[in-house]
């Protein structure tokens, strides 16, 4: 066993959000751990940390992913995005925008996760249908708003970005 | 009006979309070290020895256990707890000692590491074990407990309240029909996806503060001046971003336990629970066991109730001794029931203490009355939407303890639901349609706030109420820009730090927009006092004939002679500046104390009423069941804001049918059986109906612009309505939460498949 107190760390290089990183991480450390206590991005949330919540979803090559599953010592070379990365230079996200217009929000601990799920999703392109929607959340839990605003945002964030014809991006 | 009655997005919005509020969970300080706690395995146990030694690994900076701690009681109604158990353990989960290091991966391995040597006991695991003649006690010494003394006790119960109305025995034995039923339900959790986490600093040896995620901050900060023996002022409490609460964040969770850690340590600590700590030892639901004795007239008018609660309370009191009084008052039902004996009672177990989650008591009691309701209707061959209307309360009507009621919008919300599901015909075989009607209280107690118009014009909000999620602050805000005549982005809320925010009893019991609202409501009256004050020196006009518009003060009738409020802000500088105070305390509602014993809780102030319904698909083959439609009509008295209301329907309606439908918290021996979020069930996007809402708005007397509560009630009704609904769907009636498929599954075999 590793004496504890002086846990082996590796070199991790990584893009989070558009900017290059090389950090030392404990070996053991999740994607959630080196984004939450290694770069003190604390805008992923952690809750179940076993894959069951959503919370911590980040985009990692686009993708979403459980970021409490990801080894960090599996991330080197690729990138990922986090709640952090989603606005830029101050202006929100048409999702970001929709997810306040529908009232998607209320303790907004899931939110985070909730967004780049959905931007994942909406980034596939046109406006998805309501089942589309949910099955594309469906890792996602959130406890306060029995889904139905977050359903609706997603689909007001989609007709938005279509009608700009920028998939994904920013009208 | 323009600001209130407007669907206005939620002040503290930006922050959680970009990944900016900062929660409990993301708090840290200079300096902070990691607490973890070390948990009871038994239910039941008597400490024999604890060794410490071997969790001094390198890292650790503080080990503690009972003889560290102080030995201060503490608790809700009933002081009847300690921080770390000190010779016996009472429930699985329990925490016994604690660990304090650099790391959290430290403090896990000198977990591992301590020794705790026990001698396993006879548990009790529930609460008819509890109650049996000779049982053992769960806390031998609870007659020297410090207590409310209102509160009715003896033995394994720490709390107990009645309701007698009327003569009881003489109209059971002249009513038509008499019906009995018994009705269980089984503990389910607030499942907030934040787990409790606290840090705490000492910043002297006896100056603490203490940044957490609590729903409770002035309590919060009494809990701990009790336990370690300091003057109220002495503790800071600052409540971070909330993720959820439900009511699983009222009582102190992992606060104490930081502080001691800190203390020990002189340095600050954070602890920070795992979900599977959440599952062990949190404040869930109880649950309860009701039985029913309900007497009707042939024509099916309600003459008499007999209801007995027992509520499974855990090995600590926490919230339980109160929760009684508000058993009775669901129990009884919004009906005219002119003969009543209604008692609850919460029973100490080798459980968790259970608690206080959204309308503590409302789904319980309301699945039993609200199914019992159903099938005494079709027992006498009647509608179960007629049986109700022929038996609600109405205007002018007296509730179950003698409370006098106004504006009751029942009959309207039944009417409602029921057009909008088209009651009572399913629309396919194996489908049916459920309903039911409830009434839930809107929480009193005493808010304050500061509001303070600063130079540039714009207003700030100091309250000591958390926002817990609801938007009740955005609501509370709303008010005061209504009448300020500014912009509802020109106000700034601060909430909440005992330290810097005035006194609020605190985000519980449906109460912060109401009770802050009318707090921000009385603050702007003052603050326009002397904002027209400062104004009419400057016009040249008589305050009276001022007015405030869009963020100035207009001379009515000649709207060219204005003045902006920042330019008023700082004229008003100079006389020290503007700012008020704004008070409000709910007035206790008249009832009748002759009925109630035991009582704390004795009557619904400014009481909602609301009725919802569905309808429901059952697999018969599997006894699946899906909900199709669910609709629900709720008085909110005013709506401030109706978006944010709305969510509140539909996040406790979906909350309620997690309860209906999934979620459970088994216990065998006194183990709870599910440790996360993995195996509890809490409902997913892909299982719920859309939520179709119907606001109306019977005023109360008291709330700002006659609101009132909304959090806690659109929980309430929904396991009784998708009982309800499958008993129409399939015919049969599952008398037991939650209602899983399994259960229908076995019921129809049981009764040999679909009538």
């Amino acid at each position: 066993m590793t004496a504890p107190g002086s846990l082996r760390t590796l070199s991790v290089t990584l893009d989070v959000n558009g900017t290059r990183h090389v950090v030392d991480t404990p070996v053991h450390y999740t994607l959630l751990d080196l984004l939450r206590r290694g770069l003190g991005l604390t805008g992923t949330k952690e809750s179940c940390r076993e894959g069951a919540c959503g919370a911590c979803t980040v985009l990692l090559d686009g993708r979403p992913v459980a970021s409490c599953l990801v080894l960090a010592a599996s991330v080197s070379g690729r990138s990922v995005l986090t709640i952090e990365g989603v606005a830029a230079e101050g202006t929100l996200h048409p999702l970001q925008e929709a997810f306040l217009a529908s009232g998607a929000v209320q303790c907004g601990y899931c939110t985070p996760g909730m967004i780049l799920s959905a931007l994942a999703l909406l980034r596939e392109g046109g406006v998805p249908d309501e089942a589309t929607i949910r099955r594309a959340l469906s890792g996602n839990i959130c406890r306060c708003t029995g889904y139905a605003t977050i359903v609706e945002a997603v689909q007001r964030a989609a007709a938005r970005l279509v009608a700009a014809r920028v998939p994904g991006g920013r009208p | 009006m323009n600001i209130v009655g407007r669907s206005a997005p939620r002040l503290d919005g930006p922050a959680k979309v970009t990944g900016r509020c900062v929660y409990a969970m993301d708090m840290a300080v200079p300096g902070m070290l990691w607490g973890r706690i070390a948990r009871s395995v038994h239910a039941h146990a008597r400490i024999r020895r604890i060794d410490t030694s071997g969790a001094w690994i390198p890292g650790v900076m503080a080990v503690v256990t009972s003889q560290d701690a102080p030995p201060r009681r503490f608790g809700g109604l009933v002081k009847d707890e300690t921080m770390l158990a000190a010779d016996v353990v009472r429930y699985a989960g329990q925490p016994v000692a604690a660990v304090a290091a650099t790391s959290p991966e430290v403090a896990e391995e000198a977990l591992q590491r301590l020794q705790v040597e026990y001698e396993v006991l006879p548990a009790i695991t529930d609460p008819a074990q509890a109650l049996a003649p000779g049982a053992p006690l769960v806390h031998d010494a609870w007659e020297e407990y410090a207590a409310h003394p209102q509160v009715v006790r003896h033995g394994n119960i720490c709390g107990e309240a009645s309701v007698v109305r009327g003569d009881v025995d003489r109209a059971f034995a002249q009513a038509d029909a008499v019906f009995e039923d018994t009705f269980t339900t089984a503990p389910v959790h607030q499942a907030y996806l934040e787990p409790r986490a606290a840090v705490a600093v000492w910043e002297t040896a006896s100056r603490l503060v203490v940044y957490s995620n609590t729903q409770l901050p002035f309590e919060l900060q009494n809990t701990l001046a009790e336990i370690f023996e300091l003057p109220p002022g002495n503790v800071r409490v600052v409540v971070t971003g909330i993720g959820g609460g439900f009511g699983g964040k009222l009582r102190v969770g992992v606060e104490h336990i930081a502080a001691l850690l800190a203390r020990r340590a002189t340095r600050p600590v954070k602890v920070a629970l795992s979900m599977e700590e959440e599952f062990l030892a949190a404040y869930p639901r109880h649950a309860v066991h009701v039985r029913l004795r309900t007497a009707v007239r042939r024509d099916g008018t309600l003459v008499a109730k007999e209801a007995t609660a027992t509520l499974d309370a855990g090995a600590y009191s926490g919230s339980s001794p109160g929760l009684p009084s508000v058993a009775t008052l669901v129990l009884a039902g919004p009906y005219r029931i002119p003969h009543l004996r209604v008692t609850a009672r919460a029973v100490y177990t080798h459980k968790q203490n259970f608690g206080s989650y959204r309308a503590p008591m409302g789904p319980q009691c309301a699945f039993a009355v609200e199914s019992q309701m159903d099938m005494i209707a079709r027992r006498l061959g009647l509608d179960p939407l007629e049986f109700r209307l022929k038996n609600i309360l109405r205007d002018g009507d007296t509730g179950p303890t003698g409370q006098v009621l106004g504006r009751v919008g029942l009959e309207d919300a039944l009417r409602r639901v029921a057009d909008a599901i088209g009651w009572p015909l399913a629309s396919a075989p194996h489908r049916g349609k459920g309903l039911a009607c409830t009434w839930w209280t809107t929480t009193g107690g005493p808010s304050a706030v500061y509001a303070a118009l600063r130079a540039d014009g714009s207003v700030t909000l100091a309250t000591g109420c958390a926002e817990l999620g609801t938007g009740a602050l955005t609501g509370a805000a709303q008010i005061l820009a209504e009448e300020l005549g500014v912009d509802l982005d020109r106000i700034t809320v601060t909430s909440a730090d005992t330290a810097a925010t005035p006194y609020d009893y605190g985000a519980q019991g449906s109460r912060t927009a109401f009770s802050v609202g009318n707090a921000a409501r009385r603050a702007a009256a003052e603050l326009r006092r002397q904002i027209l004050d400062v104004a009419a020196d400057v016009l040249e006009a008589h305050p009276r004939d001022l007015q405030l518009r869009q963020g100035y003060v207009t001379v009515a009738g000649t709207p060219g002679r204005r003045v902006a409020l920042g330019e008023v802000a700082r004229l008003g500088l100079q006389r020290g500046g503007i700012l008020a105070t704004g008070t409000f305390v709910a007035p206790p509602t008249p009832y009748d104390p002759a009925c109630v014993r035991g009582h704390v809780y004795p009557a619904f102030h400014s009481p909602s009423f609301h009725a919802h319904a569905a309808e429901v698909e059952v697999d018969p083959e599997t006894g699946e069941i899906r909900v199709l439609r669910y609709v629900a009509a709720h008085d909110v008295g005013f709506a401030i804001n109706p978006r944010l209301i709305e969510g509140q329907i539909q996040g406790g309606v979906v909350q309620g049918l997690g309860q209906a439908l999934w979620e459970q918290i088994p216990y065998e021996n006194g183990q709870p059986l599910v440790h996360n979020l993995t195996d509890y069930g809490v409902p997913r996007i892909t299982a719920v109906p859309f939520v179709e809402s119907t606001l109306l708005e019977y005023p109360s007397d008291v709330g700002p612009y006659g609101a009132k509560g909304v959090g806690e009630p659109p929980i309430i009704a929904p396991a009784a309505v998708v009982a309800n609904a499958v008993h129409a769907a399939v015919g049969v009636r599952i008398t037991s939460l939650p209602i899983t498929a399994p259960a229908v599954y076995a019921a129809l075999r049981h009764t040999g498949g679909i009538r």
